[in-house]
């Protein structure tokens, strides 16, 4: 019995010894100062930037349903970072992008993003807009790291870290109801079916195409799906009983392939839009692809991929030129302007002698006429709205590289510039 | 604490309770070092096997096959939600304090397991597997399209919860020159359910119900003449099951600081089930150990893509870590059926301690497969 109570007593003293080690400050993580630095080239940094090197991190699904546009946009991305760094770096530092696969899994991605965090100067990528919404508080509170997420919800507005680059499903829907009005003869008075998911992309669409359609005296049938739907028959039947002239779809690309198939095979000819994630170009290989290019646009917050631009064309050949047999899609594109924006904001931070968060957020803020290289200037002056309201319409076609061509240049419809979300 | 040991006359176990005190010790100072990666994989690891003892006691002992479970984590996640939140948010919320609505949050999984009950009291095998099948169908689409309730797709924010004057949130909190953000905070709150958790369940199932839940699962029929009165002790169990989850959802909605409807799918409750095969049907802490294994792999193998042979960096090719932790899941519960038909926990009791407490059914006249 004595000995076990000297065994307590043990206990408990190493207990103590164990607090006043921490108390010592012997634990990694006792607050010594707030980790900022003055590096290489007088240059405060903080996380994730060394005297050699910027760490940059890309939080990806290359798993889980998103893996297609997952992996180009991580290619791209990573390509990216090869030609920075074949050119020098930035800051004479050169680029790395750690890059996490969390499969649109909630748990994975947030494990990942608490990873990084503390490696990394900020994110060039983040897939899944409800992982975004879940670090958000974590994001403006604490971390304050930039975040470009790959999604393009308004739901995603408002934060100055979180930055949506380029028109969101909303305003792209409103340009995409005017392409119909002002191109395919929709008409005030008409009817307009609306496919879309539920959840966040679909409904956040359908806020632009009821608001669009209430400026130009259009009536909005809707139609709700689940991601696992993926026959249209009952869609297309009932939106041919309620006599729409023209339909948007907000869903993905099978679903599209599907509406405009057995639109095509049931007599409903009218023209079918979607937003730029209801296009895929493997599409055009598929029985739908005839009735694709000849009812079907779709409108990109981006010229597409084989636009005839020299970055686009500069981008394309290398990108072949390191991924042989990888498919073109519009994912590089998202992934190129993603990371070139954030290159910017790096230089720019450079020139200011800040690499800290602060100074690359600071950075940003000040990009007020960023131009990707795909028709485009972002505007990143303001975290309330979207760096841009333009939209792209494009056209599938087998005949050009990366089967889209674009039908109508960057514009913004007047019920956009006036639309709040 | 020593004395109470000693007088249970307990000198053979000495050696472990300087190792039970070891390991205490260490997760106690744990938060002290470990940075927030770590202690948040422990915090999800320590949420699972809480939901594992839960589904442990259903589908372990009691034998009774449940693909329902991530609904239930469900209701508990988004039941605190609902009564903590302030409705400043624009969702539904009734405000009350966290420690008051993480209470409620479990009573009302506990109320919906008692919902499903008279279902659950007659159905067994794979017919009650199909019909709480039928509840993650239900849970997903109410939680996809109840907006003001749940949030929708993005789901909602989880109001941090406050317990004795302390917030467990980011709020900096200096101990021993160490800031204390959420996540250290959480990890005691952690431990000390998973604790009471372990505790609990290890009395059920050493006590009468865990005999009688035993004796449901080997023999129904036998067990009702003796006297067991069978449609009930099934309802309760699942009633008990579904608190427990309820409880990890709580922890696991704290962890998160937001509910996301995608999590709590088809696959979350199959996880649940691999942990327990995993970790030994009917033993308690197997269930523990099963639930901290299968949390913690798949972060891990993520976490050391880089290192790994086999396993690739992301967008080069060959095995994703994502897709490598699914195989080994796979490979993990063949071998366990395979070569170790009792689970983790079989490997810790492999050497019998006294002729006595071996005997063909184990689980029948030592219910607690795990003693130790």
């Amino acid at each position: 019995m004595t000995h076990r109570r000297q065994a307590v007593r043990g206990l408990a003293a190493a207990l103590a010894a164990l607090v006043a080690l921490t108390a010592a400050g012997c634990s990694s993580k006792a607050k010594t100062g707030d980790g900022k630095q003055t590096g290489a080239g007088g240059v405060q940094t903080g996380e994730g930037v060394t005297d050699k090197t910027i760490t940059l991190g890309a939080l990806t699904d290359m798993t889980g349903v998103y893996a297609t546009l997952g992996k180009s946009v991580t290619q791209a991305q990573q390509l990216y970072v090869k030609q920075v760094n074949a050119a020098g770096g930035i800051c004479g530092r050169q680029l790395a992008l750690t890059v996490r696969d969390h499969g649109y899994d909630p748990q994975k991605a947030l494990a990942a993003y608490t990873e990084l965090e503390p490696k990394v100067v900020g994110y060039t990528q983040f897939i899944g807009s409800p992982f975004v919404a879940a670090v958000k508080p974590q994001v403006d509170t604490k971390d304050k790291g930039l975040v470009l997420p790959q999604a393009w919800s308004a739901s995603l507005l408002g934060s100055p870290y979180i930055r949506v680059l380029g028109a969101t499903y909303d305003v792209e829907t409103i340009n995409a109801v005017d392409f119909l009005l002002k191109e395919k003869g929709l008409k005030s008075g008409d009817k307009l079916g609306h496919v879309y998911f539920e959840g966040d992309y679909g409904e956040n669409a359908l806020k632009g195409s009821k608001y669009a359609a209430e400026k130009a005296g259009v009536t909005v049938v809707e139609q709700k799906i689940k991601p696992t739907d993926n026959d249209m028959s009952a869609q297309v039947s009932a939106l041919k009983q309620a006599g729409v002239k023209a339909v948007v779809i907000s869903a993905g690309p099978r679903q599209a392939a599907s509406l405009v198939g057995v639109a095509a095979a049931t007599g409903l000819k009218v023209p079918v839009v979607g937003n730029n994630s209801a296009f895929a170009p493997q599409l055009l290989g598929t029985q739908a692809g005839p009735a694709l290019e000849k009812m079907y646009w779709f409108a990109s917050p981006s010229l597409p991929i084989g636009a005839d631009t020299p970055t686009a064309k500069k981008l394309v050949a290398d990108y072949q030129a390191a991924y042989p047999g990888d498919s073109l899609d519009n994912g590089i594109v998202a992934g190129w302007t993603a990371a070139g924006v954030f290159g910017e904001a790096l230089k720019k931070a450079c020139a200011d002698k800040d690499l800290t968060r602060e100074g690359v957020d600071k950075a940003l803020l000040s990009l007020k006429a960023h131009d990707a290289g795909f028709g485009m200037t972002h505007d990143l002056g303001d975290p309330k709205a979207p760096s841009s309201r333009e939209s792209v319409i494009i056209q599938p076609d087998k005949s050009v590289p990366g089967g889209m061509r674009t039908v109508r240049q960057p514009f913004v419809a007047e019920a956009a510039k006036s639309y709040t979300p | 604490m020593s004395e109470t040991l000693a007088r249970s006359g307990l000198r053979v176990r000495t050696p472990a309770v300087y190792g039970w005190a070891a390991a205490a010790l260490v997760l106690v100072a744990l938060p002290f070092y470990l940075d927030r990666f770590w202690l948040q994989a422990g915090l999800f690891a320590m949420a699972a096997a809480l939901g594992a003892l839960g589904i442990n006691l259903l589908t372990g002992a009691t034998g009774q096959l449940s693909m329902g479970h991530a609904f239930f984590l469900a209701v508990g996640a988004y039941g605190y939600c609902l009564f903590a939140g302030d409705g400043t948010d624009g969702l539904a919320g009734l405000g009350l304090p966290g420690w008051l609505a993480a209470v409620l949050a479990v009573a009302l999984a506990g109320l919906a397991g008692g919902v499903f009950s008279p279902i659950a009291g007659r159905l067994r095998g794979a017919y009650l597997g199909i019909a709480t099948l039928a509840l993650i169908f239900i849970g997903q689409h109410v939680l996809f399209n109840a907006h003001d309730l749940t949030g929708g797709y993005n789901g909602r924010a989880v109001p941090p919860l406050s317990l004795f004057g302390l917030t467990f949130d980011d709020t900096e909190l200096l101990v021993a020159q160490v800031p204390f953000g959420a996540v250290e905070k959480l990890w005691y709150l952690g431990l000390a359910l998973l604790l009471g958790g372990f505790l609990f369940a290890r009395g059920v199932l050493r006590g009468r119900p865990g005999r009688a839940m035993n004796a449901i699962r080997d023999h129904r029929i036998a067990a009702g003449v003796m006297g067991i009165p069978v449609a009930r002790y099934r309802a309760a169990v699942f009633v008990l099951s579904s608190m427990y989850a309820g409880l990890a959802g709580v922890l696991l909605a704290l962890v998160f600081q937001r509910t996301v409807p995608e999590y709590f799918g088809m696959a979350l409750s199959l996880e649940y089930l691999a942990m327990i095969v995993i970790g030994g049907l009917g033993s308690v802490a197997g269930a523990v150990a099963g639930g901290v294994f299968v949390s913690l792999l798949p972060q891990l193998l993520t976490r050391y893509s880089d290192a790994l042979p086999l396993v690739s960096a992301p967008g080069t090719g060959g095995i994703a870590p994502g897709e490598a932790s699914r195989y080994l899941y796979g490979a993990a519960v063949v071998a366990v059926v395979l070569f170790l038909p009792g689970g983790l926990a079989r490997l810790a009791v492999r050497k019998p301690k006294s002729p006595t407490t071996q005997s063909p059914t184990p689980t029948i006249t030592e219910p607690s497969g795990e003693t130790r």
